[in-house]
């Protein structure tokens, strides 16, 4: 149960917005009322076409995301459980993590063309980072306990690795996935705002650019829907899947 | 091991070397070509105008974001009340990107720096809460109780136990925020700016100056890895009773 208090926060910015917009001191174009940003959201999401941006943006982020989940974990995994691939692959992870993957972003247009494609693989090398880098962290850290005790009972390479080592792993893979996510989103608006004829992150720009700042603040709102939907759809996910692990340990 | 792993880049850039010779495209310069670039560039002095005016973008965004969000997210983290308030408005606006308000920060604080710096302090705001709270919320009760039984104040058990115990995930949120506080620079101004070092690239792209394109992204590269050292030498200093881990 949420108590009341956390309302006051959200509610007092709502009010001071609204009385803003009310109060004549500025332009309506600053502050536009949140009875005309909720007419422009309806209007966003009964539309046919706010659908369809909105669903090249998702397409776009989601399909960086699967691509980097898929190579992430197996590259983590492979990191965590043979000490040559990570003393190759870590200096090589850790080494260009702090720098921002979005400058190749010129090149990957040149080399992608401006399409989807440039904008998936950018989605695709920020997001790898977390998830290969909190990977990793989980696949070594298994308790050697339990793979020697295993081993003792006899069980094959395979089965410990089946059975120990990926269910050891999982809850840091989500981990992974739940810093990964939201960044998947950032890189899609980022690069849509910066160079697309598409997508969200094009409407934003194409609003302002038009100043109607009622519907630019509608498609920020549908893309804070968007962003909080995913991270849930997430949280459910790995309720189900990590059921043997409390939340507490989802953010590492 | 640092035999391997320097072999490693070594084979890398050979390799590309080579391909770069045998002919690649355009916009595919070999690495030899771009390290005469990039050392022609700093030679000069735009490069370090260019620099400059990212810097001051980035780093006081990343100053003024951390320390907010360090500072709320601990009080947070230790006073139920503040965490019932501020959190549930915290965590729902997390997932989303936040560089979305660009366009209206740029309405509210006109086209120039500020818009930006205040821009990147709130993207730098959400990781340094999220790490600050947690930390905060981890504090060992033992170690409180003992305070407590041994009569310190509220004031210097925060000061003295809260804040020693919650530093390492501090540094962590640190970490993450620096590295965004250069991604949100960069997108920023790459949508719109007249100088730093998103605009050359994009200025480089549109001009198809290839040889600008990778020395701009050359320096972003160092300027982060830069960064992150840094942070990583005061987390030792700071943290040196703390074994080092990650």
């Amino acid at each position: 149960m949420i108590p009341l208090r956390s309302f006051i926060l959200l509610g007092a910015m709502l009010l001071a917005w609204e009385f803003a917009a009310r109060s004549g001191l500025w332009n309506p174009l600053l502050f536009p009322s949140l009875v005309n940003i909720g007419d422009e959201f309806i209007r966003f999401v009964g539309g046919t076409s706010g659908l369809h941006e909105a669903w090249v943006s998702l397409y776009r982020a989601l399909g960086g995301f699967a691509l980097a989940a898929v190579v992430g974990v197996s590259i983590g995994i492979l990191m965590g459980r043979s000490a040559l691939a990570a003393a190759l692959l870590d200096p090589l992870f850790s080494g260009t993590y702090a720098v921002p993957k979005l400058a190749l972003f010129p090149i990957f247009i040149f080399v992608f063309g401006i399409g989807s494609l440039s904008k998936v693989a950018l989605v695709f090398l920020e997001c790898l980072y977390p998830i290969v880098i909190i990977t990793y962290q989980g696949a070594r850290n298994v308790s050697p306990i339990l793979i020697w005790s295993a081993e003792n009972m006899g069980a094959s390479r395979a089965r410990i690795f089946g059975r120990i080592v990926i269910p050891a792993t999982v809850p840091f893979i989500f981990a992974g996935f739940r810093v990964a996510l939201p960044v998947a989103m950032i890189v899609v608006i980022i690069t849509e705002m910066i160079s697309s004829a598409d997508g969200l992150g094009y409407l934003v720009i194409y609003s302002l650019s038009s100043l109607q700042t009622d519907r630019m603040l509608a498609v920020v709102l549908a893309i804070a829907i968007l962003g909080y939907a995913l991270d849930r759809l997430l949280i459910v996910l790995r309720s189900r899947l990590v059921y043997w692990e409390k939340l507490e340990t989802f953010y590492v | 091991m640092p035999i391997a792993r320097v072999g490693l880049l070594l084979v890398v850039l050979a390799i590309w070397q080579v391909f770069w010779m045998r002919g690649l495209p355009d916009y595919a310069l070999g690495p030899v070509e771009i390290l005469k670039h990039f050392v022609a560039a700093l030679a000069t002095r735009e490069l370090y105008e260019h620099i400059g005016a990212s810097l001051m973008r980035a780093l006081p965004g990343f100053v003024i974001g951390s320390a907010f969000g360090i500072a709320l997210g601990l009080v947070a983290g230790t006073a139920r009340w503040f965490d019932d308030m501020l959190s549930p408005a915290v965590f729902m606006t997390y997932p989303v990107p936040k560089i979305v308000m660009l366009p209206l920060f740029m309405l509210w604080f006109g086209i120039g720096d500020l818009s930006k710096i205040l821009i990147i302090a709130l993207a730098c705001f959400y990781p340094t809460f999220i790490n600050a709270y947690y930390g905060a919320k981890a504090t060992p009760r033992i170690l409180v109780w003992s305070g407590l039984n041994m009569g310190a104040g509220k004031w210097r058990i925060f000061s003295r136990v809260v804040v020693p115990s919650a530093l390492p995930l501090v540094f962590a949120g640190l970490r993450v925020s620096l590295a965004l506080s250069f991604i949100v620079m960069f997108a920023t101004e790459m949508i719109n700016a007249r100088s730093g070092l998103g605009f050359l690239i994009q200025e480089a792209e549109n001009s198809m100056r290839f040889d600008l394109m990778y020395t701009s992204l050359l320096s972003i590269a160092i300027l982060g890895y830069a960064g992150d050292q840094l942070l990583r030498l005061g987390r030792r200093r700071v943290l040196a009773w703390q074994e080092p881990s990650a």
